[in-house]
């Protein structure tokens, strides 16, 4: 009994981890562009792709035998790769939408999300069909109350350290201030000498190779990917990141591990859990709105006329 | 940004005016269904590309030209009830011109199905400014209920009409009342988790029938007359698509008037009013909860209706036929045809129903070329197609 129990906490933070990651980058760029990135799942879910294709093409010239590095070095390329097609759909499509009232970027951005799906299983061979994903990490590590996969240590260890880094960058550094004016008052940081243009394109990049790494670690945590997987990646990264109060980089965290907490209890003791899943993750979502109409800990704006 | 300019309607214009309102009228309404002609029964790829892309220099050329887009608008504005006979006669006659093409005449129907479900939409989005992504659910409730009682308990289409639309809307309210204390973004997320909670029953679901859907719905009857045969009059024969499409017609009439009713009424000033300014509306004593939820409801009331419709027409429903996407769908036809515009709404609905389906030379590609045609549309003409006009109080 605690085996099982203690394998449902182990599954509980992984998945919590990896839904934290896809989480921030919705919170993020909502708290500096006041703009829902409704294809942020689908970029970030480019990762495992790029990943896939680069690790063909390392093998080919490294040799097989150096199949760490070559994991790698190609999670690497997916990471930054992702990183730079977040800025590249920015300056082509969300900026044009910077001005437009709230829902156009929204319906834009789901458009592109359809785009990036769609290219995704157009451009990658058999790109229609799911595709296995090797796991980042092999074995497991022994502790007194059982086994734990070497995949959850690595995924939770590398997504608190990330986490760590964003806030350390956002709080403690000049660009994490600049970010955090331009988030406050676009235009008094304008004043201050600050280029919002800039500020964006960054928040772009992290947000978005923060998102792959997620990616990646989805993929390999479900050891297989599809072109699709992006949407349900998209929807529980955003609602992780509205529970937890849009803007709110902790609150984005609480919200996952909310929902991957359903998840796991839902999977692990409901019968027939799996099926009902999702149906238990979204009701739980409605219930916590209308507790909490502006997130967990997302400040209850009280507007001045 | 460019300002909408009211043009007042000028009580005394020359006679010149009359008769170039006249044409402009005529001349623009047959145009309009010429091109859908040509559209629906094109065979080759190169003509519905081509229509596409006069289509949009026309759209970027009226974008250019404020002036001529305000003298066309004026011209309908005048001749209006001329306007509305001339395209209810289209409307009426066009499946005749089909050829008997079956297929040309699914897209209308399902084009139909999809223009009141974006009227639906409208009356939140448009009108309101409520983000809504459950219109799809209410829309799958509908035919599932409609569906449900015909297969068990024999239930009429007429009567499952009604009782579908009733569900929904009881399911409307369910959704608008707890959305009600969340606004934005929030409230877009509560209409989502609303949308997939729905999908996902229906999926998992005994009696709904699982991932396998609802089969064997019967066909309506009317006085006798089964919609499985076709329409004969005076020799000429309409394959049996023509009834569903009469009524798909008759259903898009409804939301079009309610949507005219409602917008003249005191409720559809409400909601322009907390569309522009909730705390000045709430400031002039509007209770802007009720007004929302009346909007949830009424949305869900139509899309119940345009669920029977579906669920009838194509005898067999699935969840699949009511996911999170099909919601998305629908939004983006209301936010690319116009918000608050009611021909804009199903400019849009028809528009982007049947070009993926126009596409199919492209096979595989076109889902992707839709999404693409999407964002250039929402790029070139950022108002949507036919931008919402300004209140005219002087009728």
């Amino acid at each position: 009994m605690h085996d099982v129990l203690f394998q449902q906490l182990i599954n509980w933070l992984t998945l919590g981890c990896i839904y934290s990651l896809l989480a921030l980058g919705f919170s993020l760029l909502f708290g500096v562009l006041q703009v829902i990135h409704f294809s942020h799942g689908d970029v970030a879910l480019v990762a495992p792709f790029v990943a896939l294709a680069s690790i063909q093409i390392l093998a080919a010239s490294l040799g097989a035998n150096a199949s760490w590095l070559v994991l790698g070095l190609a999670c690497l390329v997916a990471i930054l790769a992702v990183g730079g097609l977040g800025v590249a759909l920015d300056k082509l499509v969300i900026s044009r939408f910077r001005d437009a009232p709230a829902m156009m970027p929204l319906v834009a951005t789901v458009a592109l999300g359809i785009v990036l799906r769609e290219l995704i299983r157009h451009l990658y061979p058999e790109g229609s069909s799911p595709h296995a994903f090797p796991a980042v990490a092999e074995g497991s590590v022994s502790t007194p109350f059982g086994a734990i996969p070497m995949i959850s240590v690595v995924s939770v260890l590398i997504s608190v350290g990330l986490v760590l880094l964003l806030l350390y960058v956002l709080h403690r550094t000049p660009a994490g201030m600049r970010l955090r004016a331009v988030s406050q008052d676009r235009e008094a940081a304008r004043l201050f000498a600050i280029a919002p243009g800039v500020v964006f394109r960054r928040a772009f990049f992290v947000a978005s190779a923060v998102g792959a790494v997620g990616g990646i670690f989805l993929a390999s945590y479900a050891g297989v990917v599809r072109f699709d997987f992006g949407i349900q990646a998209g929807l529980i990264g955003f609602s992780a990141a509205v529970v937890g109060g849009l803007g709110r980089l902790g609150g984005a965290i609480v919200g996952s591990l909310l929902i991957a907490a359903i998840e796991t209890i839902v999977q692990g003791y409901v019968p027939n859990g799996t099926s009902y899943r999702l149906v238990f993750v979204f009701a739980l979502v409605i219930v916590v709105l209308v507790f909490r109409p502006s997130g967990l800990f997302g400040a209850n704006r009280m507007e001045k006329v | 940004m460019e300002k909408v300019q009211v043009t007042p309607v000028r009580s005394e214009r020359v006679s010149s005016h009359v008769v170039a309102d006249f044409l402009i009228v005529l001349l623009l309404t047959f145009g309009a269904a010429l091109m859908l002609w040509v559209f629906l029964l094109a065979e080759s790829w190169v003509t519905v590309l081509g229509l596409l892309a006069l289509f949009a220099v026309a759209l970027v050329w009226v974008q250019r030209h404020p002036q001529i887009e305000h003298r066309i608008i004026d011209a309908f504005r005048v001749k209006r009830s001329m306007a509305v006979v001339v395209g209810t006669l289209i409307a009426l006659v066009f499946p005749w011109l089909l050829q008997g093409d079956t297929y040309a005449m699914h897209l209308l129907i399902i084009g139909n199905i999809y223009a009141v479900l974006a009227l639906a939409l409208n009356f939140q989005l448009g009108s309101a400014n409520i983000p809504n992504f459950a219109t799809g659910a209410s829309y799958g409730i509908g035919a599932y209920a409609s569906a449900l009682l015909a297969i068990h308990f024999g239930v009429s289409f007429w009567l499952g009409l009604l009782v579908a639309a009733m569900v929904a809307t009881t399911f409307g309210y369910l959704l608008g009342l707890p959305s009600m204390r969340t606004r934005d973004s929030y409230q877009a997320l509560v209409t989502i988790a609303f949308g997939i909670v729905v999908h996902q029953l229906l999926m998992n679901l005994e009696w709904t029938g699982g991932a396998n859907g609802l089969v064997g719905i019967p066909a309506p009857t009317l006085f006798g007359h089964s919609f499985n045969d076709p329409i004969e009059l005076f020799g000429y024969s309409l394959p049996s698509q023509g009834n569903f499409y009469y009524v798909s017609i008759a259903l898009v009439g409804i939301a079009i008037l309610s949507a005219k009713r409602l917008h003249n009424s005191r409720i559809g000033l409400a909601w322009n009013a907390l569309r522009d300014d909730e705390i000045a509306a709430r400031a002039c004593g509007i209770n802007v909860t009720w007004y929302k939820v009346q909007a949830f409801a009424v949305d869900a009331f139509l899309a119940g209706f345009a669920g029977t419709l579906y669920a009838f027409y194509v005898s067999f429903i699935s969840p699949d036929n009511f996911t999170f996407l099909v919601s998305v769908t629908i939004m983006t036809m209301v936010i690319a045809g116009g918000m608050d515009n009611t021909l804009g709404v199903i400019v849009g609905a028809l528009l982007l129903t049947m070009l993926p389906e126009k596409l199919r030379a492209f096979s595989d590609y076109r889902i992707l070329f839709y999404g693409v045609v999407v964002i250039l549309f929402l790029i070139i003409r950022p108002r949507g197609i036919f931008p919402q006009q300004v209140r005219n109080h002087e009728h």
